[in-house]
């Protein structure tokens, strides 16, 4: 893959995020990745698809999102660093529950199964660099779900606003009420919250 | 019941087993222990580990004698928990025998996330890999036996071989998927859906776990876990009676 110097230490840092990996490694598993570019509004994966690509995100935003009846349920919201697929479907080659979609033109650094398996194959190293990155992606979700069990509607507002003060700009409302599993106008509600917080 | 040709052969299937449960050393059979279980039925249910870890390996007999060396077997009564809250969670967790479940606190009420029979592996995981306090409480439901993999030995196993670094990759990806199917599952399935889908996959579990547990673990209010249980039951009843 051709990438300049800039890039490639954002992608060291993206990738120390989820696990230590020196620059000799994150060098060698970029030699198994290509670049991929999309518009916004996009769909990468779709339901019923194979998923073929582990993606990154370089720039831009991508949200994973699962149809039921007419609505659709937020499952993941990916800016600049964070890694997101149909995971099931990657990993089993199975047809995809989830679509993947981007929502602003969205640059990715992505691993093909085939590449994938490759390196699994050649790569010294590689098993526990894919044990690291799937433990680290399995905590997330682990510390994601305990959230939407145990805090409260505003709870999970506050939090995610706090910590993500930027996505109120980037992300539509209804998908971000989606993702925190809040109903549309209680999070118009909430929203006064933010407002009266700022000096 | 097993007729007694029956426990003859089962018995008679666990002595490779014996012959395995010879390289053991003492300390793996605490002396308490040894006292409560004959060493056959442990082999027994040691099997039920090997036949777990050959989803991802195929161990030789250095390897095996290896793990064994490893383990701690571990016993509770039920009710009994394994890891509270607050505590870090020093253990993976084999179920050889009884049943473990996973549950945290929402006010005074008990949120359950996981109930592990036999046969599968349970452990307050964010608290065992991140070595942060438990959020969670592991106990057991009925008695139970265990047997668990402390931290810097499953980090010793995996790094021990590339096959075990295959292995290990393999079981976190399980671990990692089940999650989501977990996640996947709530959302795309209706309370109804839910519960007969753990009726068709576990139907043991309506006998062997209180029911306001499976209707915490399934989402579902425990009224509404009756009415469904009910009408279960009386559509199996009225099947036959339409021949």
């Amino acid at each position: 893959m051709n990438i300049n110097n800039l890039s490639f230490q954002d992608i060291v840092e993206y990738l120390q995020r989820y696990f230590p990996v020196t620059e000799e490694q994150a060098e060698m598993m970029m030699g198994y990745c290509e670049m991929r570019h999309f518009d916004k509004k996009v769909v990468i994966v779709d339901e019923g698809e194979v998923d073929t690509y582990l993606n990154m995100v370089m720039k831009g935003l991508v949200r994973k999102f699962v149809r039921k009846g007419k609505n659709e349920i937020t499952l993941q919201l990916a800016t600049e660093g964070h890694i997101i697929d149909s995971d099931i479907s990657f990993l089993k080659q199975e047809p995809s529950l989830v679509v993947v979609e981007t929502i602003e033109p969205t640059t990715l650094v992505s691993l093909s199964r085939k590449k994938m398996d490759e390196a699994l194959e050649k790569m010294p190293g590689a098993d526990r660099m894919g044990r690291q990155l799937l433990l680290a992606m399995f905590l997330k979700k682990d510390e994601r779900h305990y959230k939407l069990l145990q805090h409260t509607t505003r709870e999970r507002f506050v939090e995610y606003v706090h910590n993500h003060p930027h996505m109120l700009q980037r992300v539509p409302q209804k998908y971000l009420a989606s993702y925190l599993n809040i109903k549309p106008e209680t999070f118009s509600r909430l929203k006064h919250l933010v407002r009266k917080s700022k000096p | 019941m097993q007729t007694p040709l029956e426990i003859i052969y089962s018995v008679l299937a666990g002595l490779p087993f014996v012959l395995f449960l010879a390289n053991f050393p003492l300390s793996f059979f605490s002396k308490k222990l040894a006292d409560k279980i004959p060493k056959v039925y442990l082999a027994i249910m040691l099997r039920g580990l090997k036949a777990y870890l050959s989803q991802y390996i195929d161990l030789s007999a250095a390897e095996e004698l290896m793990l064994s060396q490893l383990l701690e077997v571990r016993t509770y009564d039920k009710k009994a928990r394994l890891t509270d809250i607050g505590e870090t969670e020093l253990y993976l967790n084999f179920v050889l025998s009884g049943m473990l479940r996973k549950y945290f606190f929402r006010g005074k009420e008990e949120i359950i996330t996981h109930i592990t029979p036999e046969g599968s592996i349970l452990a307050s995981g964010t608290s065992f890999f991140t070595k942060q306090p438990s959020k969670f409480i592991v106990e057991a439901i009925e008695p139970t036996i265990v047997a668990s993999l402390n931290h810097d030995n499953l980090e010793k196993i995996l790094s021990s071989s590339p096959k075990w670094e295959r292995a290990g990759r393999l079981l976190v990806q399980d671990f990692f998927l089940d999650k989501e199917y977990w996640l996947l599952d709530s959302i795309r399935y209706t309370p109804r859906e839910r519960f007969l889908h753990l009726m068709r996959e576990r139907p043991d579990l309506l006998q062997r776990v209180p029911q306001k547990y499976l209707a915490s673990y399934l989402n579902i209010k425990p009224e509404t876990f009756s009415r469904l249980k009910h009408l279960m039951l009386s559509k199996k009843k009225s099947v036959p009676a339409k021949k």
